[in-house]
């Protein structure tokens, strides 16, 4: 059947449905609008179709998730990609959700912009999908969520009704903020068409320092004790499996630390020097635009392997980490993951303790307490069917016991909650959805 | 449904004889909050101390069917507070406890009836603070920030209320219980978290609220300038902006307002200058000297008279003195003058101050300016003589005017005290129907009833079914918040410097 056809666009706007995979599985049709109107007879007609419907940015991550049951569309929303406002003297951009973080970045950045927001390959990560997910980078706390920066947005309900909430000034509390509801609910509300962001200005120096670390001095919360204080812009940990995959973290050490300032020139260097007294002479220090690409290969690291836990902790130091980096945490067996060093640790750390989180398989960005584990440990080459399957429940119960509370299971099967949500909670998130999606029209509920 | 005695012991039985209120004197100061030319008597004002408390209250609230307006400290100027439908009004005032302060980790759960600036005070001694100020910081709560989603003048560098809440539990109107977000940033469920935020009690009554703390800055510097037109400060505001530096604050006074807040309070204001400009940096100390020496030559540039930097803490609290008793000042001066609380890009601010003093010239009206000219948050103030009826109409012409050409261009009708009643109608200006729709639809799934602060923020009444005067309602003044000189038992306390704007 040609869905496009019955979702009422030009077949000129059909797309190649193998492109949209989802774990492998195509959906029954792909569209790609090529404008908000067309957008919006998209959505409307899907509704009208009872099919279901996926919201697809770049695919960065959701070409990892699973396909939902109902995988009728895929809407590739890359057809608006157009800047509609940018006023640098205000501090303010306006966009469509089809142009990528990359295209945004560039062209804050000519201005003597920062743009606040960072996305695992921004070169084809859009900022509809970077709402969507309330993605962030290494530098989360400094920047804020999307969430934090997101002004006003453009999008369109479940059944089809084009509306608009916040607006293009920085400071609004005129009407309620579905702009902010909208960013992490995946797609699964409304479809994102615009938004305004609030940016700032590029700081005057940027600095990263990398540290090679074995497992002791990650798990050492004495040392780390100043650095929330410190306000880093990173402060991140990387497990080594994954710092094998980029000659510039540390290889031969369980982990690799970088620790990273922006601000004030002098500010900057003060604060490294703080952290050679805390920490000792880095293996590498980098400066300005070298920094600001180490930000980026961090952000890439949560799309290096399938699927994928993303958690979070108010324990904003590498200590966070302690129960697992070192042998003493629940489900041990001898030496943890992390503490085997380089490669080997994937497939072993997942038999032999399935309960444990694999921190050669992490990269834990510890200035805003965020984690990315991937249990499988899968090569993105390989495909997450090869890998033993470790007890992802239970290390979901383990990561909880600790402060972890789970913020996705990207690409991962039906998961036990460690605390499931009350019937109240459950009872909310249906009316949210019954307000913006009464039909059911997007298919990746959560 | 008719009020009776055995509701009062009803609701006595179930928060205790001190947590209700019903006596004539008490009813009358709960009619309205600071727009005080609304008013409704509630049937009864309740105190309650804890989450279980409102839960009973709302389950008690829903069999009975009456509408439900939580209060904090009632300094909002739009009337978010005022039951305009009668019921209960739930005040937070005794729920003001700190809960637990997490120094190492810097965050702190309060109650929502705990004043903004007694958070700060508390965790001082950890060297952290809540960045979040209105200016009403000294009585207003933090439950009532979060209704608002209050901002401040620190709020063009730290952002609003917002982006400061990590966590909170509220009560829904059936009377159960979610805890959204949670210490952690982007903890589950923040998004419903951050859709609560700012609803202005339409949604949910929160009861309980992690805030993110910051470290101290190690150090602050305040600046103080003089230009001989208002154009020549906003213009210095954008060039700081354009150089790179985002200053914790950034406030202009005009001439009106500064003369006024000198002939009060004696602080060596310039009552000559076209308008003052306030500008605060902080954050290392290192870097600090840097940012003066830059601010102060592009002032310079731009043609200041005069830099004034202070050079202590009693210096700096004196400069802020000053800027904090802006409404106060006009309080005492003024016979009658209405507020607003409008947003318009940064870099129109000129254009839009040319325009609100030539609207107000037109109908032979004088305008004070006094505004958070960091995120182009303006207050003007439409003085009249409350006496003269006529005045009084073009000035409310006048606001309406203003408020018009916010949104014309390109900004908003309220950048921090929300829409309450008073805007109400200004909304459909702002929005076109089906972004109202959709807020309506978010509305009445989440608060199906409508008694929860019913007919706020949306036009056209409201979501109160049992209410039949909403209509009636839709008054004339929407968008600007009148305070004649006397205005009965909902004056500013004139304790504490009436610091609203």
């Amino acid at each position: 059947m040609d869905l496009s056809a019955v979702i009422g666009l030009d077949a000129s706007r059909a797309v190649d449905p193998a492109s949209y995979a989802m774990s492998g599985r195509a959906p029954g049709a792909a569209v790609r609008p090529a404008n908000r109107d067309e957008l919006v007879e998209a959505v409307r007609a899907a509704a009208g179709e009872r099919l279901g419907v996926v919201p697809w940015g770049g695919g960065v991550a959701l070409s990892w998730e699973r396909a939902p049951e109902r995988y009728d569309i895929a809407l590739d929303l890359r057809g608006l990609a157009k800047i509609v406002e940018f006023e640098p003297e205000d501090l303010t951009l306006t966009a469509e959700c089809g142009v990528t973080i990359e295209a945004l970045r560039d062209a804050v950045a000519a201005r003597g912009l920062e743009l606040p927001m960072e996305a695992a390959k921004a070169w084809g990560a859009t900022l509809g999908g970077t709402l969507a997910a309330n993605a962030s980078g290494p530098r989360r706390l400094l920047l804020g969520a999307p969430r934090d920066r997101i002004l006003g947005a453009r999008f369109v309900t479940g059944d089809g009704v084009a509306a608009r909430s916040g607006g293009k000034v920085v400071k609004n509390v005129a009407g309620y903020g579905t702009h902010r509801l909208l960013c992490g609910s995946h797609g699964s509300l409304a479809v994102i068409v615009e938004a305004s962001l609030k940016l700032q200005p590029a700081p005057e120096a940027r600095a990263a320092m990398i540290y090679a670390m074995e497992a002791g001095d990650v798990a050492d919360a004495a040392r780390w004790a100043r650095f929330p204080r410190m306000e880093p812009a990173v402060l991140s940990v990387v497990g080594s499996a994954i710092a094998m995959r980029n000659p510039v973290f540390a290889h031969g050490t369980a982990f690799t630390v970088v620790v990273g300032f922006e601000g004030d020139a002098p500010h900057v260097e003060a604060m490294c020097a703080a952290t050679r007294d805390a920490l000792g002479t880095p293996k590498l220090k980098l400066a300005g635009a070298s920094a600001l690409t180490l930000w980026q290969h961090l952000a890439d690291l949560e799309e290096l392997m399938g699927p994928r836990l993303t958690l979070t902790s108010a324990t904003h130091t590498p200590a966070a980490l302690a129960a697992w980096a070192t042998g003493d945490g629940a489900g041990a067996t001898g030496d943890g993951a992390g503490a085997t060093g380089t490669g080997a640790g994937a497939n072993t750390a997942a038999a032999g303790a399935p309960s444990r989180p694999p921190l050669d398989r992490a990269v834990f960005h510890a200035a805003c307490g965020k984690l990315h584990v991937f249990p499988h440990g899968a090569d993105v080459e390989d495909g997450a069917a090869d890998a033993p399957s470790p007890d992802v429940d239970a290390m979901l119960l383990e990561l909880h016991a600790k402060g972890f509370a789970l913020t996705n299971a990207r690409g991962l099967a039906a998961l036990t909650p460690p605390s499931p949500p009350s019937s109240a909670l459950r009872v909310l998130r249906e009316q949210a959805r019954q307000a913006l999606d009464p039909n059911g029209t997007f298919a990746l509920a959560r | 449904m008719s009020w009776t005695s055995d509701h009062l012991a009803e609701l006595r039985a179930l928060l205790g004889p001190d947590g209700v209120l019903a006596s004539d004197a008490a009813l009358f100061t709960y009619e309205a909050d600071a727009l005080v030319l609304e008013r409704t008597r509630p049937d009864v004002v309740v105190l309650p101390r804890s989450t279980d408390e409102v839960a009973a209250l709302l389950r008690w609230a829903r069999a009975h069917q009456l509408p439900v307006t939580p209060r904090g400290a009632g300094t909002g100027l739009a009337g978010g507070a005022t039951p305009e439908f009668g019921g209960v009004v739930l005040s937070v005032n005794r729920m003001d406890q700190v809960l637990r302060v997490d120094p190492e980790r810097m965050l702190a759960w309060v109650q929502p009836g705990l004043v903004n600036l007694w958070l700060s005070q508390e965790v001082a001694k950890h060297g952290l603070y809540y960045a979040p100020d209105p200016a009403s910081q000294q009585v207003s709560t933090i439950g009532g920030n979060v209704s608002t989603n209050a901002g401040g003048p620190h709020c063009l560098k730290y952002g609003v209320t917002f982006n400061h809440v990590l966590g909170v539990t509220a009560v829904l109107h059936d009377g159960s219980v979610v805890t959204l977000g949670g210490e952690a940033c982007d903890a589950p469920d923040s998004d419903l978290m951050a859709l609560i935020v700012g609803s202005e009690g339409t949604l949910a009554i929160v009861t309980e609220i992690c805030v993110r703390l910051l470290p101290k800055p190690e150090a602050v510097k305040t600046m103080l300038f003089d230009f001989t037109t208002i154009a020549q400060a906003c213009r210095t505001v954008s060039a700081a902006i354009a150089a790179g530096i985002v200053p914790a604050a950034m406030e202009i006074m005009d001439r009106h307002t500064t003369t006024l807040v000198e002939e009060w309070l004696h602080i060596g204001l310039p009552t000559d200058a076209g308008a003052v400009l306030l500008i605060e940096v902080d954050g290392p100390a290192v870097g600090l000297a840097v940012q003066v020496e830059r601010i102060s030559a592009l002032a310079v540039a731009e043609g200041t008279r005069s830099t004034r930097i202070a050079k202590d803490e009693a210096e700096r609290a004196s400069l802020w003195k000053g800027r904090k008793s802006a409404f106060g000042a006009y309080g005492r001066s003024a016979s009658g003058f209405y507020i607003m609380d409008g947003v318009v890009p940064r870099t129109r601010l000129a254009e839009a101050l040319e325009t609100v003093y030539r609207l107000c010239e037109e109908r032979g009206l004088e305008a004070g300016n006094v505004f958070h000219a960091g995120d182009g948050n303006l207050h003007p103030h439409v003085l009249f003589n409350a006496d003269d009826p006529v005045a009084q109409k073009s000035a409310l012409e006048v606001s309406h005017e203003i408020l018009r050409m916010c949104i014309r261009f390109g900004g908003t009708i309220s950048g921090e005290h929300g829409v309450g009643i008073e805007k109400r109608p200004m909304m459909s200006e702002l929005f076109a129907a089906d972004d109202l729709a959709v807020m309506g639809r978010i509305r009445d799934a989440v608060n199906p009833d409508g008694r929860l602060n019913p007919g706020k923020i949306l036009p056209g009444g409201g979501g109160c079914r049992e209410g039949s005067h909403a209509d009636a309602r839709e008054h004339a003044h929407a968008g600007a918040t009148f305070v004649p000189r006397s205005h009965g038992g909902q004056r500013p306390r004139e304790d504490v410097e009436g610091p609203w704007i």
